[in-house]
């Protein structure tokens, strides 16, 4: 089991000094736009992922005309209690300790406490371009499975030097073939690596996320989830040589798990060319709660879960339904914001759980 | 911070531009080489200046040297048949505290990122590959970073000796330094890769045991 008993803020966006008590199993966490209800959950964020979920760089979660933010956490894991800090120094060097001890580096911590967010900007995962949902995956892949974050790391640097390598070759006019060669080399391994995780992965994920979809919709539809990787046609170095050609002219490399997408279509169009509003968010939450399955099954505990102003655009009787799912057939704990107080108390004590509220 | 000498002004800058050393830090050493005899700082400029302007570079194996090649390479008593590859001065240096190594060296001046822009030209690659067709070598050993850009050094340099045309009558052996748990490190807090790498080049017991 995971709880976060309690959360120490400093000098972290809006909040100069607090601490917030959570000891309940959810967490209700009320207020007014633009009061911090979000990056309360951002906090929690970054004791899971050691970042923010908004925002690339740490100095932006910094409390304005401060330097530095101090986020502590008293953890719950498997009935052992710990503390998590993560602190952003001055100069802007992050650190990130359990119990005092500091990682040397942060993808170890990574998959430690599982955690899925629902979040309104979410909808561009299935709306947004193929780098959201490989973002999706990815996050989800590397909380399973840490081998699969260091292979993911290592394709990435690799890419990274062999396009600066093709931009160089295109600059200089030299072109050292078998350094690209050797590179080659090095993206292969790994690149197969991560296309075999995900398809091994999705084989069971997408029908999970099918069935939850249609549950939720509670309406029949022809919807279609697939992976698409260029590396199902082929093998990646015979990609990777078909594409040399390719690579050297646009100075960036065509071929490989970078550029894979899931596919998602109703009927035989695209999902995100006609869903409407609430198809598409019925999808989202059924994406998020195969993911939270998925943890809970590997993990054997239920991750955290995070849901953001979810309610809104949503009736009723969806939100009951919502509710029931998150709060009752999952036995993890949940931090839910939203607006309307007395919506979320009502809605809490009709489903008879215990919890706690925040009142910002 | 505000100075009453321009004199000493330009000093402290300078030394303010040295790795590891702020402006208080270098204000200390202004202030310390004020109080020394006049004799003793100009000693220490030339002895400053002397280093940069007459240093040399190993022909050979580009290490620092006093004159043409430097005294690991001119020394008879060491197996120049074995060259050890490292990235950097300080790497040799390293290498030598352990007294474990008898063999020469040869400086690389870096490792292949295209990303920071250093490429195999500006490296010494084209010359040791000369190196070891000139000489007898029997072994080259890596001793690079084990980084993504060491792991790129060490293939490029496999490659290129591979096609390289052989005058050497026995083949040469190309090794790389052992990786894995740190001596007196616990395996609990080694990253897993370090660990799974560790399993995999596993070591018979009677190797193992240091002598």
């Amino acid at each position: 089991m995971l709880r976060i008993e309690s959360l120490a803020l400093l000098q972290f966006k809006n909040y100069s000094d607090r601490v917030f008590k959570t000891p309940e199993r959810v967490i209700g966490i009320c207020g007014l736009n633009g009061i911090g209800k979000t990056n309360l959950l951002d906090a929690i964020h970054y004791l899971c992922f050691t970042k923010s979920y908004f925002s690339r760089q740490d100095a932006t979660s910094v409390q304005q005309g401060k330097t530095g933010f101090r986020i502590e956490g008293q953890v719950v894991l498997q009935d052992k209690p710990e503390k998590a800090v993560c602190v952003l120094r001055e100069n802007g060097k992050k650190e990130f300790s359990i119990n005092g001890q500091a990682y040397d580096k942060f993808s170890q911590h990574i998959g430690r406490y599982p955690c899925v967010v629902i979040a309104p900007d979410d909808a561009s995962l299935i709306t947004g371009s193929s780098e959201e949902r490989r973002k999706f995956l990815d996050s989800l892949l590397s909380q399973l499975d840490a081998g699969y974050l260091q292979q993911l790391i290592v394709y990435t640097k690799v890419l990274q030097q062999r396009n600066s390598l093709l931009k160089s070759f295109a600059e200089t006019g030299q072109k050292d073939l078998s350094l690209l060669e050797v590179i080659d080399q090095q993206l292969i391994p790994a690149g197969e690596y991560v296309f075999n995780k995900r398809k091994e992965f999705l084989v069971s994920f997408l029908p999970a996320v099918k069935h939850a979809y249609l549950d939720i919709a509670r309406q029949q539809e022809e919807l279609h989830l697939f992976y698409e990787s260029e590396l199902l046609r082929a093998e990646f170095p015979e990609l990777l040589r078909a594409t040399r050609q390719k690579d050297l002219l646009s100075q960036r490399t065509a071929t490989g798990p970078h550029r894979d997408d899931i596919e998602i279509s109703m009927g035989k169009m695209l999902f995100r060319n006609i869903a409407s509003q609430g198809q598409r968010k019925s999808l989202l939450f059924a994406l998020k709660l195969a993911e939270m399955d998925v943890l809970q099954q590997e993990k054997h505990f239920p991750p955290l879960l995070l849901l953001d102003d979810v309610f809104e655009k949503l009736d009723e009787e969806r939100i009951a339904n919502l509710l029931e799912k998150v709060c009752i057939k999952n036995e993890g704990q949940v931090f839910i914001t939203d607006t309307n107080k007395e919506r979320l108390t009502l809605q809490l004590e009709k489903l008879g759980v215990a919890f706690g509220m925040i009142g910002l | 911070m505000q100075f009453s000498s321009s004199l000493l002004e330009n000093a402290v800058n300078e030394f303010a531009k040295l790795p590891g050393i702020g402006k208080k830090t270098a204000l200390r050493l202004v202030l310390h080489l004020l109080k020394q005899d006049p004799g003793d700082v100009h000693h220490f400029s030339e002895v400053m200046s002397r280093m940069r302007s007459e240093i040399k570079f190993c022909q050979r194996c580009f290490n620092v040297a006093d004159g043409d090649i430097c005294s690991i390479c001119a020394n008879s008593m060491r197996k120049s048949e074995m060259i050890c590859i490292v990235e950097n001065i300080r790497d040799v240096i390293a290498i030598e505290s352990t007294q474990q190594f008898n063999g020469v060296y040869h400086v690389l001046g870096g490792v292949i990122s295209p990303l920071d822009g250093i490429g195999p030209d500006q490296l010494t690659i084209e010359a040791l590959i000369h190196r070891i067709e000139k000489e007898q070598t029997a072994e080259l050993i890596f001793a690079l970073n084990p980084t993504i850009q060491g792991d790129t050094t060490i293939y490029y340099i496999q490659k290129k000796l591979g096609t390289a045309p052989s005058a050497n009558a026995t083949p040469l052996r190309i090794t790389t330094i052992a990786r894995g748990i740190a001596f007196g490190g616990e395996l609990e807090y080694a990253d897993e890769m370090t660990l799974a790498r560790s399993l995999q080049n596993r070591l018979p017991v009677d190797k193992y045991v240091s002598r």
